[in-house]
């Protein structure tokens, strides 16, 4: 399955953030938060042009 | 229910205001005498003057029209609950608009004097030694607006009746200084001026337990904190020669983060990233789907609003 790398540029502070989230437990790192992220806001969007369109 | 025992009462007539000690604890009562008159209103800690209710951050977290179960806040870095109201039978108040002025009679309507909440809040705070440069800008209660389709804020007209008034709490010690809005040339009060009834009351321990709580936090400074506490008493402005900046968390320094996507992920970030704001940068795209799902699935205020369950 081919992957693709996108290099994210995130400064001290919003990296702050991630690890605070990361310490709740929403994720096991930096990375998995990133991809739970892309997951969770593609499918709530999703979720809303379902409900626009009925 | 406990009867609330009054403290003090006043009659403000139009075109005049009135500078009141509220300490915490205690209720201002501002209150129709005949109805349809819009009351201005400001206040500030009774101990530090420049700890100001702020309409800005009020509005942030309110919305442009306070009302019951609402606070009126302090102004950056205080940012505290200064009041709380307790009560309002009309429900309708507004923090978009700042206080009438004698520029805006002058200007609009070629007053040369004309009643205005700027100098009539002004000559009512001048009885605690506060300037007319010391005014901020106004709740206003009981004051219909509203923001039309271009984005301009408009006022139209109130249907307050006798008796209908807002119970402000104070939750610190504040001088509280409302006035009868001195607009009759405007739809505000319905083209005239009125009186309005203040009552002071003393809370019941059934209205101090209906406050909810706030937090309270670090980044809630006072003087203690300031790198310059000391109030300027003089009017020119001079550069301090010994000054080093010490911005916090700065430099803002970027580090580079790698995501490995599949391509199951790629397809869902291709149908989902703003390329009309992003062009083909998917690093910045990706980046605003992170923090977008973040305010989506933890933030409990409106966005920029400060959270204020404690």
């Amino acid at each position: 399955m081919k992957e693709t790398v996108v290099k994210l540029r995130l400064n001290q502070q919003q990296l702050e953030l991630m690890d605070r989230t990361i310490a709740q437990g929403v994720a096991p790192d930096r990375a998995a938060l990133v991809r739970l992220a892309l997951r969770e806001y593609a499918a709530n969007r999703k979720a809303e042009t379902a409900r626009s369109s009925r | 229910m406990t009867t609330r025992k009054i403290i003090s009462e006043w009659l403000l007539e139009p075109g005049t205001g009135k500078a009141i000690e509220l300490l915490k604890g205690q209720i201002l009562r501002i209150e129709q005498v005949e109805g349809g008159q819009c009351a201005d209103f400001n206040c500030f800690n009774l101990h530090d003057y420049k700890e100001f209710m702020h309409c800005g951050r009020t509005r942030t977290v309110h919305g442009f029209h306070p009302t019951k179960g609402t606070f009126m806040w302090s102004a950056p870095p205080r940012e505290r609950a200064m009041l709380y109201i307790l009560e309002d039978t009309f429900g309708r108040n507004d923090v978009l608009f700042p206080r009438c002025s004698a520029y805006v009679y002058e200007a609009a309507y070629g007053f040369s004097v004309h009643t205005n909440c700027h100098d009539i809040q002004a000559e009512a705070q001048r009885e605690y030694g506060l300037t007319p440069d010391d005014v901020h800008d106004s709740f206003n209660l009981f004051m219909c607006t509203g923001v039309d389709a271009d984005g301009h804020a408009y006022m139209t007209r109130q249907t307050t009746k006798p008796g209908d008034y807002v119970d402000l709490l104070a939750l610190m010690d504040v001088l509280a200084v409302p006035n009868v809005c001195g607009a009759d040339v405007m739809k505000t009060s319905n083209f005239a001026l009125k009186p309005l009834k203040l009552t002071v009351f003393e809370a019941t321990e059934a209205d101090l337990a209906s406050v909810p709580k706030t937090p309270v936090l670090a980044s809630q400074r006072t003087p203690n904190d300031f790198k310059n506490p000391i109030i300027k008493s003089d009017r020119a402005l001079r550069r301090d020669p010994d000054y080093k900046p010490e911005f916090p968390n700065t430099p803002i320094v970027l580090t580079e983060l790698p995501i490995t996507l599949t391509a199951e992920e790629i397809a869902m970030f291709n149908a989902v990233k703003l390329t009309d704001i992003y062009g083909d940068d998917d690093a910045a795209a990706l980046r605003d789907i992170l923090f977008s799902w973040w305010e989506e699935r933890f933030l409990q205020a409106h966005a920029g609003a400060p959270a204020i369950e404690a």
